[in-house]
């Protein structure tokens, strides 16, 4: 009649030494054992309720075991649950798997790690009634919020609204743009339909959708083909395409461009085929690179920073590749000549004293590495002496002297002093080097990391540019006067100070390179400088 | 005649089937009219014939088959009665059930249970639970729940023309044992309105020990809700938070002090002077009993005079609290709370209670391994590099206190009780603890010294629950011995005991004005008790379950409580009734909290979610209620689910923002 049989009581007296339990006694025992066993359990659920818990441990039977002044049961009280097992042969008869323990291998065994301490740790359950979609806070999907909105609020009245993931459309037109785009990426990247996919990537005003999908692309595609020289190339002028689009907004995806675009520069390896021009992809890399700092160094100011310490990192380690080196150094080169003098210049020494065992054929039988240094060794000369061009040039011409008067007496003015020379009398003999200084020029201005007297020199440069490209001879008197303009609000002795000591620290660097490089470093020279050097 | 019958009944039993009810209703009727019905309660001589019958009879399986036939009758019962007689079943099933173990048969009685228990399992689950266990006479005697059933009749509102059918079905059936059992434990309370209209009351709901009579003649009693006059929330009202220079406001607070110490010591000896405001009160009482007061504004709470001599608040903090006031956030149903959410890890399941400080800078854990811990969350915030705390802008050095190992720990650690620590509270201002635990003591905490100061000892079992007064200073603990104190910080002995609940007193709660404390008990009532007097003023009746959290309202009308199975319900304290039931939640309801303008109640539960109840729409359309008879439901504003981390305790800052704290549990 009742969960607790005669049997068991008599099975219990057995156990404790009574033998001769009459029955009517185990009978009117039984329902009294269930009754105090209920009771107890009753005192066991309220101990449970204000140990703040839902379910029922041995604690708090001993708790209610002790609120009854009765001796709790010992030996429950440790570990997890307790196991219990069908005894074999009877149908509903359990017993506690309670297993004999050595206790030589309890004294031996390793003392446990001892628990975590309790801690307290604080977020935002909701702001404003609006939960955070934090780590902290249970994730939204576990809150049951099926996939389309609208059935949700149909099926639930109370007016539950959690900030669902963000749920990003692509139109029909868009996906199949991405899914051509990327197929004539990785198939037909010398086809002409890629140059024209390439110019609608940097024109076409729609694509940001597309964009976050572009950067996983790009990146997943890097990591992945890095043997494939083509498809880098492809993906650098996919890139390339991007940053030119005017109508996208690709800051926030910078962060996860770089990593790819870095790669295509100094990674060891690109391509797998000798005939692979992997120089070409990295100076086209290089110029990406350049591009990027130069719009967005603004933007983050730690962007050009970094940049340059990962490049630096690569060129100073000797362990690294040739053509690890070379596409740091083009990377260096690309961000205008105050980089260069900055980075390079100090460490030209020592780099050209490694640089030479490889360079000689005697030292160095491997003709592959021997091409390779030799690269390096013309990229270098090539930054290098753009760098002291820059340089040279950049020297602005004293107000007191017209410009015109200048450009026909140069001989005399050159031999007077060497504080005037100046950029407007830079014969053009160095075409490709002009073009790149073009690029260079505002990226000195954002590279910011000269002390004030680039000050001086950011006035020239901002406006020499525009003569460069002009090519023409006639145009510099307009520039004479413009210069002659900002002068007249410099003072005067300030200038002259500034351009000796310039003077003075560039006469050494260019007498430095002309040891390093020899008379390779002449062509880069301005002639009126030059023969003042010579 | 009986062959008249049989041929009524198939027309009935026909008519039913295809659905017509008005000619069964006119057939039922005709019949009625035919059979005169006896009433049994006007003729006592027949009464008493058939109670006398039914003892002697002694036939214990009439128990077993007057009952199943009662229980198919009323199942085939009409549609629109049915419910009504429904009702009658369950009383009738315990007392057939308490009969039969009184009178012996214990297997007899057992059988009977486990035929019908199952039909009022959905009802009364937890009155089975403890019933089942009941097992011989001895028993029935030793158990509260069951001597007081034996004791005290069930009432049972029942219409006209139900009560006719349930006798007319007894007369006929001759089933004397139930006869008998309806006779003796249920008081029928006849009333001429529609059926239907008797909507499941309360106390039909839960068949409670207490005289019902008793529980209706204490709430009879007059309470006074309203805030304690002077209270910083009214200065701040009447400077109409115009001053903005704080000058001003500190001459006047000053001005304030002067005024409020002259009053109290004029006020200290005489209670009596009162009586005017008392009278005031009445009348506002009346009021609110006989119309529903939806014209009166909630702002404009009567005020009352403390009964208790209350300490006194220096300047500065007087000046802070002002200062939260002004920079309080208005909560609505549409301007929810920001919630900040204190985890606790690796408690290893140890965690017993939390409990946060008013500014929410303190957080506090009782754990069973008697010991008591306490973190500092501005420190705790340098060391995380964020500080999500509110106004807590002193950049006092960081200084962990070393264990005795030297290894650093982020919290202090109070060690004194000798058993599991059940609760803790802070003091208003945050410079003291209590902790009640089940070594039977209270103990007294300072925060600035980082020891303990006091040990109360009075209740003879362990200490549910410990809550500091509003006003700090007095505060109140309930325990195992079915008790609630009275204490005051300078004094080892309580000031006063309510002794009244029939089992644990659960939680405890102080109303807003500190005249009264509210106690949930595990027998499943609230009760009101005035501090002064101790006497218990109010008894709610309607929870199912054991009272695990109790919450006031800042304007001393409403008190929430929740229970066991999830129910959280509003109580009206003035009239005593539920207000309405707020269902939602489907676990233990640990923690309940009104914001500081009353209009929103925060509850946090075991099913690990914060919820967010709109309160204002309960209590300004109680007219609603009273029509339609079937309570308009509060409304859930919003279901805040933490992950994995049942909520412990729940905190609203002066400024509003809701502090919560839960521990984070793999097995939830």
């Amino acid at each position: 009649m009742s969960i607790v049989p005669k049997e068991t009581i008599e099975v219990i007296a057995q156990s404790i030494g009574i033998n001769n339990l009459s029955d009517d006694a185990a009978l009117s025992l039984a329902p009294d054992v269930e009754y105090r066993m209920r009771e107890i359990m009753q005192e066991a659920i309220k101990c449970m309720r204000h140990s703040r818990r839902t379910i029922l441990t041995t604690d708090d039977v001993d708790g209610a075991l002790n609120l009854r002044n009765v001796e709790p049961v010992y030996g429950f009280t440790s570990g997890g649950p307790l196991q219990f097992k069908r005894a074999i042969g009877h149908r509903d008869l359990f017993y506690i798997d309670d297993r004999d323990v050595d206790l030589k291998d309890v004294i031996e065994a390793p003392l446990p790690k001892a628990p975590l301490d309790t801690g307290v740790v604080c977020h935002w359950l909701a702001i404003e009634g609006v939960q955070p979609a934090i780590p902290e806070n249970a994730p939204v999907g576990a809150i049951a919020a099926p996939s389309n909105g609208t059935t949700y609020e149909q099926k639930e009245e109370l007016p539950v609204d959690i900030k669902l993931p963000v749920k990003h459309v692509l139109s029909r037109e868009l996906q199949l743009y991405f899914d051509k785009i990327t197929e004539l990426t990785l198939r037909k990247s010398d086809s002409t339909l890629f140059k024209e996919a390439l110019v609608s990537l940097a024109t076409d005003s729609g694509l940001h959708p597309l964009v976050p999908y572009f950067t996983y692309f790009i990146s997943d595609e890097v990591s992945r083909g890095l043997n494939d020289y083509s498809l880098l190339f492809a993906l650098m002028r996919v890139v390339w395409s991007l940053l030119q689009n005017p109508h996208i907004h690709i800051e926030p995806y910078l962060h996860q461009l770089m990593p790819s675009v870095v790669t295509c520069l100094v990674s060891k390896k690109l391509g797998n085929r000798i005939a692979d021009n992997h120089w070409e992809l990295r100076d086209f890399t290089a110029k990406l690179v350049a591009s990027i700092c130069k719009r967005f160094g603004h933007v983050y100011n730690t962007l050009q920073t970094r940049l340059t310490k990962t490049l630096l990192n690569a060129l100073l380690d000797p362990k690294r590749a040739l053509t690890q080196h070379y596409g740091a150094v083009q990377g260096l080169a690309a961000l205008g000549p105050n980089v260069v003098r900055l980075l390079i210049l100090p460490n030209l020494e020592p780099y050209l004293r490694l640089l030479e065992p490889e360079l000689l054929l005697e030292k160095q039988k491997n003709e592959m590495k021997r091409y390779e240094a030799w690269r390096i060794y013309g990229v270098l000369l090539r930054a290098a002496g753009q760098s002291i061009f820059e340089r040279l040039k950049n020297f602005p011409p004293l107000p007191s002297t017209p410009a015109h008067a200048l450009w026909k007496s140069k001989e005399k003015v050159v031999t007077e002093a060497p504080n005037k020379r100046k950029a407007s009398t830079e014969p053009m003999e160095h075409e490709p080097a002009l073009k790149k200084i073009v690029t260079d020029g505002p990226t000195t201005v954002s590279a910011n990391s000269s002390p004030s007297p680039m000050q001086v020199e950011t006035v020239t440069t901002l406006t020499s540019p525009g003569q460069y490209e002009a090519g023409q001879p006639s145009s510099s008197e307009k520039m004479a006067n413009r210069v002659g303009k900002d002068g007249k609000i410099l003072k005067k002795s300030a200038i002259l100070n500034q351009i000796w000591k310039d003077d003075l620290n560039s006469g050494r660097t260019l007498v430095t390179l002309f040891e390093l490089f020899g008379e390779s470093i002449l062509s880069f020279i301005p002639s009126p400088e030059m023969s003042l050097f010579i | 005649m009986e062959n008249m019958q049989a041929v009524n009944s198939f027309v009935a039993a026909y008519l039913k089937k295809k659905g017509f009810k008005e000619a069964e209703q006119l057939l039922e009727d005709l019949q009625n009219k035919e059979s005169a019905p006896i009433d049994f309660h006007n003729d006592p001589d027949l009464a008493k014939f058939i109670h006398h019958f039914s003892q002697s009879e002694d036939d214990v399986a009439q128990y077993q088959d007057g009952y199943s036939k009662l229980r198919s009758w009323t199942y085939s019962s009409l549609d629109l009665y049915k419910h009504e007689l429904l009702r009658v079943l369950y009383p009738v099933f315990i007392h057939s059930f308490m009969d039969l173990v009184a009178k012996g048969h214990l297997q007899e009685a057992r059988t009977f249970f486990n035929a019908f228990h199952e039909d009022h399992e959905l009802m009364h689950s937890r009155d089975l639970q403890k019933l089942e266990g009941v097992l011989s006479q001895s028993h029935l005697e030793e158990m509260e729940f069951a001597r007081s059933l034996r004791q005290n009749k069930v009432n049972i509102k029942i219409c006209q023309y139900s009560y006719d059918l349930l006798l007319q079905y007894l007369h006929k059936t001759q089933s004397t044992a139930m006869l008998g059992v309806i006779n003796e434990h249920i008081n029928f309370q006849v009333t001429s309105v529609e059926p239907g209209s008797i909507s499941d009351d309360t106390e039909v709901v839960t068949l409670i020990g207490s005289c019902q009579d008793a529980a209706s003649l204490i709430n009879q009693k007059e309470i006074h809700w309203g805030l304690l006059e002077d209270s910083l929330e009214e200065r701040l009202e009447k400077e109409g938070g115009l001053l903005s220079d704080s000058e001003k406001t500190e001459a006047e607070n000053k001005e304030g002090d002067v005024d409020d110490s002259k009053k109290r010591s004029v006020e200290g000896g005489k209670q009596g002077a009162s009586t005017k405001k008392l009278k005031k009160d009445k009348a506002v009482n009346a009021t609110a009993k006989s119309a529903r007061p939806e014209a009166k504004p909630t702002p404009a709470a009567p005020r009352v005079k403390p009964e208790l001599t209350l300490p006194v608040m220096s300047t500065e903090v007087e000046q802070s609290i002002l200062e939260d006031l002004r920079n309080r956030v208005q909560l609505s149903s549409v301007a929810l709370p920001s919630v900040s959410f204190y985890t606790f890890l690796n408690t290893h399941n140890g965690l017993n209670c939390s409990s946060i400080s008013q500014d929410g800078s303190l957080v506090a854990g009782g754990f069973s391994d008697s010991s008591l811990k306490v973190w500092d969350m501005a420190k705790l915030g340098q060391q995380a590099g964020s500080s999500t705390l509110q106004g807590e802008n002193d950049s006092t050095s960081s200084e962990h206190v070393a264990g005795p190992n030297g290894v650093k720990r982020s919290y202090t650690l109070f060690q004194g009780h000798s058993g599991p620590v059940y609760s803790a509270t802070f003091s208003p201002l945050g410079d003291f603890i209590l902790s009640s635990s089940a070594d039977t003591t209270i103990r007294l905490w300072s925060t600035k010294l980082n020891a303990n100061l006091v040990c109360y000892k009075g209740h003879n079992y362990p200490v549910w629950d410990v809550q500091f007064s509003p006003v700090g200073h007095y505060f109140a603990s309930s325990s195992h011995d079915r008790t609630a104190r009275i204490w005051s910080m300078d004094r080892i002995q309580p000031l006063r005991i309510m002794a009244g609940h029939l089992s644990d007193v659960d939680c405890v709660q102080w109303h807003a004005n500190c005249n009264y404390i509210a106690t949930g008990s595990s027998d499943r009532t609230v009760r009101l008790w005035d501090v002064q007097s101790g006497e218990c003023v109010r008894i709610f009746i309607g929870h199912r379950s054991m009272i695990l959290s109790l919450a006031m309202s800042p304007d001393g009308r409403y008190m929430a409580s929740g229970d066991e199975d999830g129910t959280i319900m509003m109580w009206d304290l003035s009239s005593g009734r539920c207000v309405t039931p707020l269902m939602g939640h489907t676990s233990c309801v640990w923690s309940l909290a009104f914001s500081c303008e009353g209009t929103l109640l925060a509850s946090g539960s075991a099913d690990c979610t914060v919820k967010l109840w709109d309160v204002t729409t309960s209590t300004k359309a109680p007219k609603n209620e009273d029509k339609s008879g079937n309570p308009n439901r509060l409304r859930s504003l919003k279901t805040l689910a933490t992950k994995s981390s049942p909520v412990y305790s729940l905190r609203f800052s002066r400024r509003n923002l809701l502090f919560a704290a839960g521990v984070l549990s793999k097995n939830v």
